[in-house]
């Protein structure tokens, strides 16, 4: 047994007091990352109270420049700009929450089944798991997009059948951690049944872990679907931000005009502040979910 | 060697299941083949009458059984053959031939720039962690290793290219130019591969030095590099033979892994750019709805993908002489 | 060689300092070999890599001179010059301490190619010679540090360590983690490297058999200072302060008979406040004990101690006590000169056949009966008359026979009670509580039902125990137990002895045992005396008294009897 030496001893023990303390609460990032995400997610949710103009209905003149009447201007159409933005983020809203849920729960649900359950099903589950990591997601996802047609759900679908993968990798990880930890054995030796260790033990420990990933997914969802309509592929009833940039993008005088400075850059600002601020409320909540957590290289 | 045997053995059925999969959903999905290629959706229009059409289906076989399809189109596979483009009216293998050594440009170039600068980096940070350069590089990295490529791209594109007019807007190469000379033409080369590249590398910069800071500070705490210190080496030799032959252990493995991840980036980016690689070539693919095409891009990449993987397993055994024999080594 | 004047070494950790070491000076000559001992986190592994210039994160004080030159002062690059050629470390032994991705020759080869210049091949026949040297093939220079056994490990890494011919080895728990059979291995060869090469040791460890195989002198540390220095021999044979007698008696390759005990309390971390560190745990402190820090003084003999009481203090000594009985017309002369020392916190036998004298002398060092010539000395003051026994923290004695001890009318409680109610110390309730205390040290009951049954109704052994506990009661600092557990069957005997060596061991009072039981004395006891015919006609620790197969190495008669 190594003897260890007083030094190391004594600096981690008060370094993970300090530590520890420090964790229980979001970082300044942490917080006005948090701020950034409700404004956005409530502007957009408040669309139509927000702004005065359709989204989808010409309103002004095309091409002009933001001014008091249309706040970012006009598209080519004539579509108020700003309007397309408030109501765009629901859709950057809808897949990103709906994937996070479906996708990290049903992982959740999926790691722990094979974590606790092991043997054959584990086995089958593990190798589903590591064919689907090999597959390059946005070619894929490209492929299934247009052989099955564009439209939010078939997005979401899609998304959320990747997304599962990691969630549940962390979870079963987790798990068969778990399962051998002594008190679990002891509550097995007093008869527990597999429901009441789920949700005596289990879910509290994974539940962590669990919000941290859905964060994470809601991020490259959005991500995803944003580039999947920045490509054409996405499903042009929707006025996400991908496609207001497609749009854009579309217009032969985009390169040599000065439209783009808002045409262009207000949704690009939209998703990158929104994908920043995703990313550094995961990366501050996993740090106060637990310390030990292995990272997640991505 | 059970290892190289079992390994090669998952990455076939991988590849197995992908070649199915390949197979399987253009001919599931709603609706008949061809009749996208007749509708306005994308910029290019084609049509075809109802000889070609019968003319195309029989040659694709269509209209033969499923499984006899699958079979012929294995055999195909065997022999090279992916089919032939609707839409380019030419071999899909020859197309993808003449576009991948773009893509393979801007992947390549990517990661070789970013992991030499993504380590450099890292074990700076590493050797001065939680001190000024560390203070200051961290946060900058976390926050460009988050921002999605296609955006950063966009940014790109319009500041530097389009507004500032330092870099073209799109092609891996001035049309219709002559060069005089070999150096001429790459740089030529060069300057259109700029922007993609600088994309995609200062993506994929801050994964790497995230890893390398991580490795290189885990190393620097272990007992042997305190051991090599107390042998009085000279630090030149404590930092090449000890540290970085430890910490260089996960960073390559993971370049090789993210390959795989770089080539999502990189068809994205592609399309930002207008550069003619396989990225581009699939959404042309896409948007025509050429299917043979969107197969062979699909199944090239795929196995593309593999391919990094199996070597950066391949790597690692090398690299870690603890993983390297099983049997042996008594504790 | 090397002189270390002064030497300390801090952390700082979240802005708290946390010193390591603090003012350490020794000096090593060359050839010599000096252990230090103490337990996990006293400091030694900081010193070693201070010594070597090893700590990156803490500040240092003092001076490391080797051959008069200061090291701390030295640059990074002459401090590598150094390194390896004048003094080497062996570190402890871990899966870590090698490089995972190199083979072993190229680790061994480094520092002779870097310090001696030596090209591959040479430096490769250096390092089998030195594989031989320490009994590896060197066929495995080729391999990787994982696959070898620990043992092996080890011998590499001393290996390694002798590779340019240091002048001074520093070598940090050698046998951590090995089984017997490589653990002497390991140290047979460090003693016979030592000569062979004759270079200057250094040997770092927490347990004792080891030093005392491998060392000459020794250094006691903790909480980062030095408390004691001697020759190894007679450090253990007669240690000054508390802690190393602590370490001692925790050594359980040295007593083959003892019990193991460790020392009470648990090893804290050392802070930046005045006050000696072992204060919590010693079984002496008083109040300035906490406050005062102990300066490490000379005590004559290379003997180094730091203690306000300048080391473990006698409680009682009894010099030159002689006691004659007229019976009928013969002089009868029970005691002749008696001389005995018992000190703080140890547990001293008395061994003798009947008739030998003990229970006389025991009623004489609590003047329940007069010497006729001779004195006693209780802390210093001479005994004439009851004051020793008639204070809260005086010395106290149980007997033979438990009947006679205690009154058969008197209730259990009143029993226990009384040395309080005579001394009139503390008020009712208190002194009742204080009763019930020792009772339930001594196991027995304590709900009302016993305490106010008379003892007429208990039992030998439970008798034996309400006079235990009644002496306990006035919390005396010396227990004088004269055949206590004589007239009890075995396995009550076993008991009560265990028992009362745990009171002893926890509250730290010394005690007297006397017994004409051999076996029973080299159980518990610390030092013994054997008492023959009116005199002593042995004294001395455990460790000499008593050699491994408990037979008396002097071989006197007396003890041959028994």
């Amino acid at each position: 047994m190594k003897t260890v030496s007083l030094a190391a001893t004594a600096s981690s023990d008060s370094a993970s007091k300090a530590a520890r303390i420090r964790k229980r609460y979001l970082s300044r990032s942490g917080r006005c990352a948090l701020f950034l995400l409700l404004t956005i997610a409530l502007l957009s949710i408040a669309a139509p109270l927000v702004t005065s103009h359709s989204p989808q209905i010409v309103s002004g003149p095309s091409l002009a420049s933001p001014s008091l009447a249309h706040p970012l201007g006009t598209d080519e159409l004539g579509v108020d700009l700003w309007a397309q933005l408030v109501f765009g983020g629901r859709i950057s809203l809808i897949v990103g929450i709906a994937t996070a849920i479906l996708a990290g729960i049903g992982g959740g649900i999926i790691g722990i089944i094979a974590g606790y359950r092991g043997g054959l099903t584990d086995r089958l589950i593990m190798r589903l798991i590591d064919i689907l990591l090999v597959l390059p997601d946005l070619p894929v996802m490209i492929v299934l997009a247009a052989f099955f047609g564009p439209s939010v759900v078939t997005f979401f679908v899609v998304l959320s059948a990747f997304s599962w993968v990691t969630t549940a990798r962390i979870v079963r990880s987790r798990v068969l951690v778990l399962r051998e930890r002594g008190y679990i054995k002891m509550a097995e030796s007093y008869g527990a049944g597999t429901f009441y260790l789920l949700h005596r033990h289990f879910l509290p420990e994974i539940f962590p872990l669990a919000t941290v990933g859905m964060i994470r997914l809601a991020g490259r969802a959005i991500v995803a679907e944003a580039g999947l309509s920045f490509l054409g592929l996405g499903d042009p009833t929707s006025r996400s931000w991908g496609l207001i940039m497609h749009h854009a993008l579309s217009f032969n005088g985009i390169y040599y005009t000065d439209f783009w400075k808002w045409w262009l850059l207000s949704p690009w600002l939209a998703l990158t502040l929104t994908v920043t601020a995703l990313a550094i409320l995961g990366r501050d909540l996993e740090k106060i979910a637990d310390p030990r957590m292995e990272k997640r290289q991505c | 060697m059970q290892h190289i045997v079992k390994n090669l053995s998952e990455y076939l059925l991988t590849f197995l299941v992908i070649l199915t999969l390949n197979f399987v959903l253009p001919r599931v999905m709603p609706g008949d083949p061809f009749l996208f290629l007749s509708s306005d959706i994308g910029e290019e229009i084609a049509r075809f009458t109802p000889a070609q059409e019968a003319a195309y289906r029989q040659q694709y076989g269509l209209h033969r059984p499923w499984p006899q399809q699958y079979g012929i189109y294995l055999l195909r596979l065997l022999r090279g053959d992916l089919g032939y483009s609707i839409y380019y009216n030419q071999e899909v293998m020859a197309i993808l031939l003449a576009r991948l050594p773009w893509t393979l440009l801007l992947v390549l170039s990517a990661v070789f720039l970013s992991t030499i600068f993504g380590t450099l980096l890292g074990s700076l940070s590493a050797a001065f962690r939680d001190r000024a350069p560390d203070r200051i590089i961290y946060p900058l990295m976390i926050t460009m290793s988050e921002i999605p490529p296609f955006l950063l791209g966009l940014v790109l594109l319009f500041v530097l290219a389009a507004s500032m007019h330092l870099f073209p807007l799109s092609g891996a190469m001035t049309h219709f130019a002559r060069h005089e000379n070999i150096w001429s033409t790459l740089t030529d080369i060069a300057h259109h591969a700029t922007l993609p590249v600088l994309t995609l590398t200062l993506v994929r910069t801050g994964a790497m030095y995230l890893l390398a800071r991580n490795a290189m500070t885990t190393v620097l705490t272990r007992d042997y590099i305190r051991t090599a210190r107390a042998k009085g080496l000279g630090p030149a030799r404590i930092l090449a033979r000890h540290s970085l032959r430890n910490a260089m252990i996960p960073v390559i493995t993971r370049v090789f892994l993210s390959l795989g991840g770089l080539v999502g980036s990189a068809i994205l980016v592609e399309n930002v750019f207008a550069y003619p690689g396989l990225g581009r070539l699939m959404r042309e693919s896409v948007m025509v709805h050429d299917y043979p095409m969107i197969q062979g891009i699909f199944l090239m990449v795929t196995l593309f993908v593999l391919l990094a993987n199996g070597l950066a397993d391949l790597a690692y055994r090398r690299l870690d002489p603890r993983i390297a024999e099983k049997r042996g080594g008594r504790s | 060689m090397l002189n270390i004047e002064n030497l300390s070494a801090t952390f700082v950790v979240n802005g708290h300092e946390l010193p390591a070491v603090s003012s350490v000076d020794f000096s090593l000559n060359p050839g010599e070999r000096l252990g230090i001992i103490g337990e996990s986190g006293c400091g030694k592994t900081t010193l070693a890599m201070a010594i070597m210039g090893l700590l990156t994160q803490a500040k240092i004080g003092g001076k490391v001179l080797m051959h008069g030159r200061n090291l701390l002062s030295l640059s990074e690059r002459e401090l590598r010059d150094i390194r390896w050629r004048q003094m080497a470390i062996v570190f402890q032994n871990n899966l870590e301490i090698l490089n995972p991705v190199l083979p072993l020759a190229e680790q061994l080869t480094e520092p002779l190619r870097t310090h001696l210049r030596l090209d591959k091949q040479e430096a490769l026949a250096r390092v089998g010679e030195l594989f031989n040297a320490t009994g590896l093939d060197p066929k495995w220079l080729a391999a990787y540090p994982h696959q070898l056994s620990g043992g092996m490990r080890q011998r590499a890494l001393i290996a390694m360590a002798l590779a340019c011919r240091p002048e001074l080895l520093i070598v940090d728990e050698p046998t951590t983690s090995l089984d017997q059979a490589n653990r002497q291995q390991v140290l047979s060869l460090l003693d016979e490297l030592q000569g062979q090469f004759g270079f200057a040791m250094i040997m770092i460890s927490h347990s004792l058999p080891v030093i005392r195989r491998l060392t000459d002198r020794m250094l006691t540390m903790y909480h980062g200072r030095i408390v004691e220095e001697g020759t190894t021999r007679d450090v253990i044979r007669r240690p000054l302060h508390p802690y190393t007698r602590g370490l001692i008696n925790a050594a359980a390759d040295l007593f083959p008979y003892k019990d193991l005990w460790g020392i009470p309390g648990e090893p804290s971390l050392a802070t930046a406040n005045s006050g000696c560190g072992f204060a919590p745990r010693c079984c002496q402190a008083v109040e300035n004990c906490a406050t005062e820090l102990p300066e490490l003084q000379e005590l004559g003999n290379n003997r180094r101690i730091a203690c306000h009481k300048g080391g473990i203090e006698t409680i009682l000594s009894a010099e030159a006590i002689t006691k004659n009985y007229s019976v009928g017309g013969d002089q009868i002369k029970a005691l002749r000169g008696i001389s005995l020392q018992v000190r703080r916190g140890e547990v001293v036998a008395l061994v003798g056949s009947s008739g030998s004298g003990k229970s006389t002398l025991a009623q004489i060092l609590v003047r329940m009966v007069s010497a006729d010539g001779g004195i006693v000395r209780f802390n210093g003051k001479p005994v004439y008359d009851h004051k020793a026994t008639s204070t809260i923290g005086g010395m106290q004695l149980v007997g033979q026979d438990p009947v006679e001890a205690v009154s058969h009318r008197l209730t259990v409680l009143d029993a226990v009670r009384e040395p309080l109610d005579i001394m009139a110390a503390l008020d009712r309730a208190e002194r009742n509580r204080t009763a019930v205390d020792c009772l339930t040290a001594v196991h027995l009951p304590t709900d009302d039902d016993f305490l106010h049954r008379t003892c007429h109704s208990l039992s030998g052994g439970q008798r034996q125990r309400v006079a235990i506990a009644r002496s306990l009661i006035s919390k005396p600092m010396l227990l004088i137990a004269d055949e206590i557990t004589a007239m009890l069957d075995p396995s009550t005997q076993a008991v009560i002895l265990r028992e009362l060596k745990g009171l002893q061991h926890s509250r730290g009072f010394s005690m007297l045992f006397i017994s004409h039981d051999f076996a029973l004395a080299r159980k518990i006891a610390d030092r013994v005396y054997v008492l023959d015919m009116g005199f002593i006609v042995e004294e001395g620790s455990v460790l000499d008294v008593f050699d491994n197969n408990g037979v008396s190495l002097t071989q006197s008669p007396a003890t041959r009897k028994n």
